[in-house]
């Protein structure tokens, strides 16, 4: 059951990771370029038609994916510098650091990361950099639990203790000795975290206060379409399944029994 | 009881004097100038400086803190930059609606995730749709989520309206009319959470030797179900309610833009949208500030309804 989750997962996001690196090559049309062709449904010409610029809303999907991927993946590279040092330091040394990390961590979670995130994105700039750091910045602490979590089981471990009676050092063992086994669940957590930014960025931008136009950027096409939903559904379906599809994925990917 | 109560609150409150005060820094410290932010880039250095005195931005941060939560708890939360409109008079009429909607959603994320995934009859039918309703409230956002309904609902079907809201003296009718396609959207990502924790909870209980002995006395599954393992279950959604109450913000925020709804939410968004800044700023602590309230409230909840945890 398990393997057949992350297998879907995978699948979808090699489809979605190879269609944003290829877009350049496989789409139709350039996604900024404008047609007096507004509005249209799908055609053979356009497959999911154009929107009010007459630009073609295929092409654009394809080159949102990069949009998408590139803040997904970013913060969760900067979730995870920030969160795993700190998890591992926490379950390691336990006392005093694990109470404060963890004083620190739960109330960090339990803040709504989207409106910390629309408030320093306001006032530092809504560019792509920054948004990676506010969402990797607000997503650390999931990381960093799992990381203590992890740690702290296997510390009482026969390795770990045999580590330390040929006179391990702590950053020595927990480098060489504890990394390397909690790792792949860390890997794991990461897809989600990928999975979280990628919503977020996309609510951001359907907000109007993400990647500013005229970037192709999913939740942004989602938002100029609201206001045609009776003239050309497509404009805004269509990015928005995409959203949809690649957060599924990367859950999917991600996807633990608890 | 008492003691454990007044000890845990003891402990909130820094907690929330620290979160405040780290929102506070952070924003008006280190992310740069509210002023500059209100008048835009190419603002002269002269009308910086004015603007700075005339909020006082030149102060040290702390004596700014200490005099922004002291005007705070006496209801002054300056005015605000766009409108010259107190904050408050702009806030208040605004947070009704948005907790409606907040309230509506959990109570029908609660129930219906509980009463569908306790449903005995007939549940070889019930169990996938459930399922299958929990991948998409997990892994649609939010607005996605709204707009697909609006399109469904509103545009081809035509039996629901596309956004906007009745207030209550349009008729009870009207206003819960508006509210339906709102709620939803808000309702699915907790109806599908607070389903994966009911779920896990329910099949431990149903384990128990009490349940064994409901069935050997020949109640039917359904009063099993419902009136043995629904009871002893639903603690866990009662802590989930109380640690999803931040991101029931953000939801709600999403849904209120979604379906226009004269909210915190949509206030929120306009005041980013325009810079103005001692709006979004009361905003976001106030927000902050009552997230981390109510994740003590729901502590203290779970405390009194669970004997078991008042040893401590």
């Amino acid at each position: 059951m398990k393997n057949r989750n992350a297998l879907i997962g995978f699948v979808i996001v090699s489809i979605v990771t190879t269609l944003a690196i290829a877009a350049p090559w496989i789409a139709p049309y350039d996604p900024a370029t404008t047609s007096i062709r507004l509005f249209e449904g799908p055609s053979a010409e356009h497959w999911l038609g154009t929107d009010q610029l007459g630009r073609d809303i295929f092409s654009r999907i394809l080159f949102g994916a990069r949009v998408s991927l590139i803040i997904g993946a970013g913060s969760a590279v900067v979730a995870g510098i920030i969160g795993v040092p700190i998890g591992l330091a926490a379950g390691y040394l336990g006392r005093t650091v694990d109470m404060m990390a963890m004083q620190f961590i739960n109330l960090f979670i339990a803040l709504p990361g989207l409106v910390l995130a629309l408030i320093i994105i306001t006032m530092t700039g809504a560019t792509m950099l920054n948004i990676v750091l506010v969402l990797g910045f607000v997503a650390w602490p999931g990381v960093a639990r799992l990381a203590r979590g992890q740690t702290f089981a296997i510390r009482e471990s026969v390795y770990v203790e045999a580590a330390r009676a040929v006179g391990g050092g702590t950053a020595w063992i927990i480098i060489r000795h504890i990394w390397p086994n909690i790792f792949r669940l860390v890997a794991v957590q990461l897809a989600t975290v990928v999975a979280f930014a990628i919503f977020t960025s996309s609510s951001l931008s359907f907000l109007g206060l993400g990647v500013p136009p005229p970037t192709a950027d999913w939740g942004g096409m989602v938002r100029s379409g609201v206001d045609y939903l009776s003239v050309n559904p497509y404009m805004s379906l269509a990015p928005g399944f995409s959203v949809a599809i690649t957060i599924f994925g990367f859950y999917m990917l991600g996807y633990r029994e608890e | 009881m008492l003691s454990l109560i007044v000890r845990r609150l003891l402990l909130g409150i820094p907690n929330i004097i620290l979160i405040s005060v780290l929102l506070f820094f952070t924003i008006l410290g280190a992310l740069g100038s509210p002023a500059t932010l209100m008048l835009g880039l190419d603002a002269t250095p002269e009308r910086i400086l004015e603007l700075e005195r005339q909020y006082g931005f030149d102060r040290p941060l702390y004596v700014q803190y200490i005099d922004w939560v002291w005007k705070a708890l006496n209801g002054d939360f300056g005015r605000s930059y766009a409108t010259n409109q107190r904050v408050v008079d702009a806030l208040l009429p605004r947070i009704l609606p948005s907790v409606e909607l907040a309230l509506l959603g959990m109570i029908v994320a609660v129930t219906t995730s509980v009463v569908f995934s306790s449903i005995t009859v007939g549940r070889r039918i019930v169990q996938p749709v459930v399922n299958i309703l929990s991948l998409i409230g997990i892994t649609v956002p939010n607005f996605m989520l709204g707009i697909t309904l609006t399109y469904i609902f509103s545009v081809v079907l035509g039996i629901l309206p596309t956004s906007g809201w009745a207030p209550w003296s349009a008729g009870i009718f009207e206003h819960l009319l508006h509210l339906i396609l709102p709620v939803l959207t808000v309702a699915a990502y907790y109806f599908a959470s607070f389903g994966l924790v009911y779920r896990a909870e329910y099949r431990a209980t149903s384990r128990r030797l009490y349940i064994q002995v409901a069935r050997a006395k020949g109640l039917s599954e359904s009063a099993v179900s419902f009136r043995h393992i629904l009871p002893n279950s639903i603690l866990p959604v009662i802590t989930q309610v109380g640690s999803s109450l931040g991101q029931l913000a953000a939801g709600a925020l999403v849904a209120e833009t979604v379906f226009s709804i004269p909210g915190v939410g949509t206030l929120f968004t306009s005041a980013l949208l325009s810079r103005d800044f001692p709006v979004f700023l009361a905003i976001g602590m106030i927000t902050i500030v009552s997230v981390v309230v109510m994740n003590l409230l729901a502590d203290l909840l779970y405390v009194a309804a669970n004997p078991q945890i008042r040893l401590d």
